[in-house]
């Protein structure tokens, strides 16, 4: 087989090497890998007018989520959303003659099983950053924790409030404000002369 | 009274009748006044408040102008303008609608036969 003509050689790269095995995944069956236990951490819903795009992003989902070594189910098709309106093609007198549309939105349902949390994110945001054309996304994820809940929140509690302190300060009475009643507030021009646009003018 | 609320200079183009100038500015007047409007219903529904606040302020949210309540502002067609059959899903009248779904400018939607 060895020839020195170049022309040759690069004639017979199909018989002598083989894809690489990622690449010729794509052509066949995606690979999947099996839930142990089976606990649903994430749904992701595939909408799309369009069957071929839909397909298409579905199959990418599935093959790249078992790359992320997450236990996947689907696509299940969900029933489609019909919407359809229906128009006179003329006048009012000629209601006789009318015409249809319609809208079908077709959907997928892609579930994550005992997934790790951080790999189902890194997913979906990989997914978002690689979004195909007409196919819009939105994902469920359930979060589990272990018996000792309460002791965790506690422990998380103190930083919680540390980045909720600019939120809270804004409830309640601030203690600059002068002592007004909340007459004075009704009686402010604002919500006085609201009532209607300015005819006369405002007194200084 | 009303013709107050309206700016000087019109603010929109186009082919334009009385009444779409008048729902445009019935929107803007709308948003200008909605905190007082919401601050005023807070206060009525407030049942910690004394009843004389907010007995004041029913008073006062019913003697605010008419056009800076939500239910003033009429769906129009964001194409021509019109008022009626206007389809809320595509803000389109019924022509505009038929006209724009077979030149294929509204998403998925096609002519439908079954």
């Amino acid at each position: 087989m060895l020839t020195s003509n170049r022309g040759e050689r690069l004639g017979r790269i199909h018989e002598n090497a083989r894809l690489p095995r990622s690449v010729q995944a794509i052509y066949l069956r995606p690979l999947r890998r099996k839930a142990e236990y089976g606990l649903p951490v994430c749904d992701l819903q595939l909408r799309s007018y369009s069957v071929r795009n839909l397909e298409f992003f579905a199959d990418f989902a599935v093959r790249t989520a078992y790359y992320l070594k997450l236990p996947l189910s689907g696509p299940v098709p969900l029933p489609r959303i019909v919407e359809r309106w229906t128009f006179p093609r003329s006048h009012f007198v000629h209601k006789k003659t009318q015409e249809n549309f319609e809208r079908v939105t077709l959907r997928r349902l892609l579930q994550v099983k005992d997934g790790n949390l951080q790999a189902v994110q890194a997913w979906l945001a990989f997914l978002r950053k690689h979004a195909f054309y007409g196919v819009g996304m939105k994902a469920n994820i359930w979060e589990h924790e272990s018996f000792d809940v309460a002791k965790s929140m506690d422990k998380a509690l103190p930083k919680i409030e540390e980045s909720l302190g600019t939120q809270f300060a804004r409830f309640g009475q601030r203690k600059d404000t002068p002592n007004a009643s909340i007459f004075d507030t009704l009686d402010s021009e604002r919500f006085s002369q609201s009532k209607g646009p300015l005819t006369k003018p405002r007194q200084a | 009274m009303a013709a107050a609320f309206r700016p000087k200079k019109l603010d929109i183009m186009g082919n334009l009748t009385a009444l779409m100038v008048r729902d445009h500015t019935k929107r803007q007047v709308f948003a200008q006044h909605e905190p007082e409007r919401q601050a005023l219903r807070y206060i009525i529904r407030n049942e910690t408040l004394p009843q004389r606040v907010r007995a004041q302020a029913q008073l006062q949210l019913s003697q605010m102008h008419a056009y800076t309540r939500s239910t003033q502002i009429r769906n129009r067609c964001v194409e021509t303008g019109k008022a009626r059959a206007v389809y809320r899903n595509f803000r389109l009248t019924k022509m505009q609608f038929r006209m724009q779904a077979y030149k294929g400018e509204l998403p998925g939607v096609k002519k439908a036969s079954w």
